[in-house]
């Protein structure tokens, strides 16, 4: 080793050169390694992640785990229903239903029609998007304007009217109707970033080696738009699942047939004004903690996925 | 400026037709459609429904040609009493009546008869304007004041006890579905501690309902204790729409206010040596106002219709109750009177937000 072969870092280049390639590979994370790295350090949004777990758990095994039919009615029915005890945690209703049974198995419903519409409202607004920021020009407009009038319509007002007029009281419809009214948001995060994307070295160098359109919009292109788009995907299911119990709690939603949270808080008004506020409460923090944690997570996707937009 | 604001307009026209296009299909796909509604109601003869149909040129089983003519009729560009595109006078029918045109549909301020109780939309919705607004200027004003005042705290006290503990609380009422917060308050302060009046906008056992002549006559005998009534039925609604848009508001101000913190512009401020209160009113919260405008502009749209959870859960005698009711009686007039309206002011509203961000701020060429 001579000094002329000095590397400017203080090396000598077969310093350099014979890293061994395990130390490269540590040096080169891509950027979803990254990403991962950076939500682990997210404390909330590991509390979030496992909060939501645990409810993804609850709805995929509650029914098993709780000694009560949420739908039994017992043939002594007490009004206004019992206090919680040891025999029944969160309570009964005026039906006699326990309401312990009621929040484990509204989980399988409320969670469902949040994660499925959240994946309708993904696929749909990554499609619209793409097409329309990939190809610009009069698709673009077409796509856009249709966006326009989603957003210019007060969304509660659409959701409101299309559950009651066309839903069928079970999860199937709310979750095509959910899905299919929230996608333009992401759609118009998509699309802003296919407008700047379309105009990276990296696409015209793809584009230059022969690659179609089709796979450098969703190879190319899709996957370095796609952080933002997961943190707002995120945050559409925590407010889906909000509205699905807004609307089943007004009696458009899930039929009576079916328990999810917004149900098993219908009748809860009623029962509020005569004190009884058992009925009410556990339903509603279980929503209320199912939507803080999956917030945390998005928080956290955002900070990872995002880096940017740090505050 | 001035061409700026009709370029905007110009380009939100065909929004707003395709939202009038939006609202008719939705209610034509709804089963049943219009004439539906009539089985609800016994006391209807066959007659009047046939002629209430010719009024509005609505047909039993339309084709197509007939939906034109139902959204023609509906929207004022077609007469439905005969004369095709053509009003009374020979005139195209979508001209102003003084200009010859018809009197039919929404061009011309008729938004037609609601099903259910058989007034005009347009009356009913604006006899419910006054309590909308009453209760959601009011939320507006305090949650805006409200989410500045955390926002710019937290925003210059980062990391501190104060900024993380309206992190926190932001995060919670955030989350919060709005009508079980509601359900709770209502619960605690009625309810259980008998403190306020759990709905509605005046006394149940008032003996006039809100908004009618008789009650303004009552009114104006006893101006004081009516507002008093208002004043305590406001306060738990208030409370609830406050609680959970000041949440995502302050997060707004707060991240916004950062930002130009950490603009050169302010740290030339601090080195020239200002104070800390010139520095943080004068040099960044000035800046950070930009977008909180527009944030706000946005918002206005909300004045109308955006409280329909809690003036459902509230019983208040607004737009939102009113919506609430003409969903569940499949009032199909009222729901395309209000879904029109509601997203026009929408877009008005984003108009507004573009206008007022290109006034404010002179580094936006328009």
């Amino acid at each position: 080793m001579t000094t002329e072969h000095r590397a400017p870092g203080g090396g000598t280049i077969e310093d350099i050169v014979a890293v061994p390639d395990n130390e490269v590979a540590l040096e080169s994370l891509s950027q979803w390694q990254l990403a991962r790295r950076r939500f682990r350090k997210h404390r909330l949004a590991l509390i979030g992640l496992f909060i939501f777990g645990f409810m993804v758990f609850l709805a995929v095994f509650g029914p098993l785990i709780v000694p009560f039919n949420p739908m039994f009615l017992p043939g002594a029915i007490k009004a206004g229903g019992d206090q919680p005890s040891l025999a029944h945690l969160f309570g009964t209703d005026a039906n006699g239903r326990d309401v312990f049974a009621m929040t484990i198995n509204g989980a399988r419903i409320s969670v469902a029609v949040g994660l499925f519409s959240m994946i309708i409202a993904g696929v749909a607004g990554v499609t619209v998007g793409a097409v329309a920021g990939y190809f610009g020009g009069w698709v673009d407009n077409v796509l856009m304007r249709v966006v326009d009038v989603l957003f210019a319509i007060p969304f509660l007002f659409i959701i409101l009217v299309s559950s009651r007029f066309f839903g069928k009281g079970d999860v199937l419809s709310l979750v095509l109707i959910f899905g299919l009214l929230s996608w333009p948001l992401i759609a118009r995060l998509v699309r802003a970033s296919f407008l700047s994307l379309r105009e990276a070295d990296f696409v015209d160098a793809a584009r230059a080696v022969g690659v179609g359109d089709r796979r450098i919009a969703f190879r190319h292109i899709l996957p370095n738009a796609l952080g933002p788009v997961i943190v707002a995907m995120t945050l559409l299911m925590a407010s889906n699942i909000v509205l699905e119990s807004f609307v089943s709690f007004l009696n458009f939603g899930i039929s009576e047939t079916q328990i999810s949270w917004g149900n098993a808080l219908a009748n809860a008004q009623g029962a509020l004004s005569f004190g009884d506020w058992w009925w009410a409460f556990f339903p509603g923090m279980a929503i209320a903690l199912t939507v803080i944690a999956v917030n945390f997570v998005g928080d956290g996707l955002r900070d990872a996925l995002d880096p940017r937009s740090r505050e | 400026m001035g061409r700026y604001i009709l370029r905007r307009s110009v380009q939100a026209i065909p929004v707003i037709f395709l939202i009038a296009i939006v609202s008719f299909m939705l209610m034509q796909a709804a089963p049943g459609g219009p004439a539906a509604a009539f089985n609800q109601n016994p006391k209807i003869s066959q007659a009047q429904i046939d002629g209430w149909l010719q009024r509005w040129c609505l047909e039993r089983n339309p084709d197509v040609v007939g939906m034109l003519r139902e959204f023609g009729g509906w929207l004022g560009v077609y007469n439905c009493s005969g004369g095709g595109l053509a009003s009374s006078s020979g005139m195209p029918n979508f001209l102003p009546a003084f200009l010859g045109g018809g009197s039919n549909g929404v061009l011309h301020g008729d938004f037609g008869f609601s099903i259910f109780t058989g007034q005009p939309v347009l009356g009913m919705i604006l006899e419910r304007l006054p309590a909308t607004l009453v209760l959601t200027g009011t939320a507006l004003i305090i949650w805006i004041t409200l989410a500045i005042i955390l926002g710019v705290i937290a925003a210059v006290k980062r990391y501190s006890l104060f900024d993380q503990a309206v992190t926190l609380f932001s995060y919670i009422f955030y989350s919060l579905p709005t009508f079980w917060l509601g359900l709770i308050l209502i619960y605690l302060f009625a309810v259980d501690l008998h403190w306020l009046p759990a709905q509605g906008i005046i006394n149940t056992r008032s003996p006039f309902s809100f908004n009618t002549p008789a009650y303004w006559t009552d009114f104006w005998k006893n101006p004081g204790p009516a507002l008093v009534v208002i004043g305590q039925h406001l306060i738990l609604p208030v409370m609830t729409l406050v609680a959970v848009s000041v949440a995502g508001d302050s997060r707004f101000v707060r991240s916004s206010m950062l930002d130009t913190l950490s603009q050169d512009y302010v740290r030339t401020a601090k080195a020239k040596g200002l104070s800390q209160r010139t520095v943080i009113f004068r040099h960044a919260f000035r800046n950070a106002l930009l977008p909180i405008l527009t944030n706000i502009a946005l918002e206005i749209a909300f004045l109308f219709s955006g409280a329909i959870v809690t003036e459902t859960i509230f019983d208040w005698p607004g737009m939102g109750r009113l919506y609430f009711d003409g969903v569940t009686n499949r009032d199909y007039f009222l729901l395309m009177g209000i879904l029109l309206i509601g997203s026009i002011l929408v877009v008005i509203a984003n108009l507004a937000a573009d206008v007022i961000y290109a006034w404010a701020d002179p580094r936006i060429r328009y």
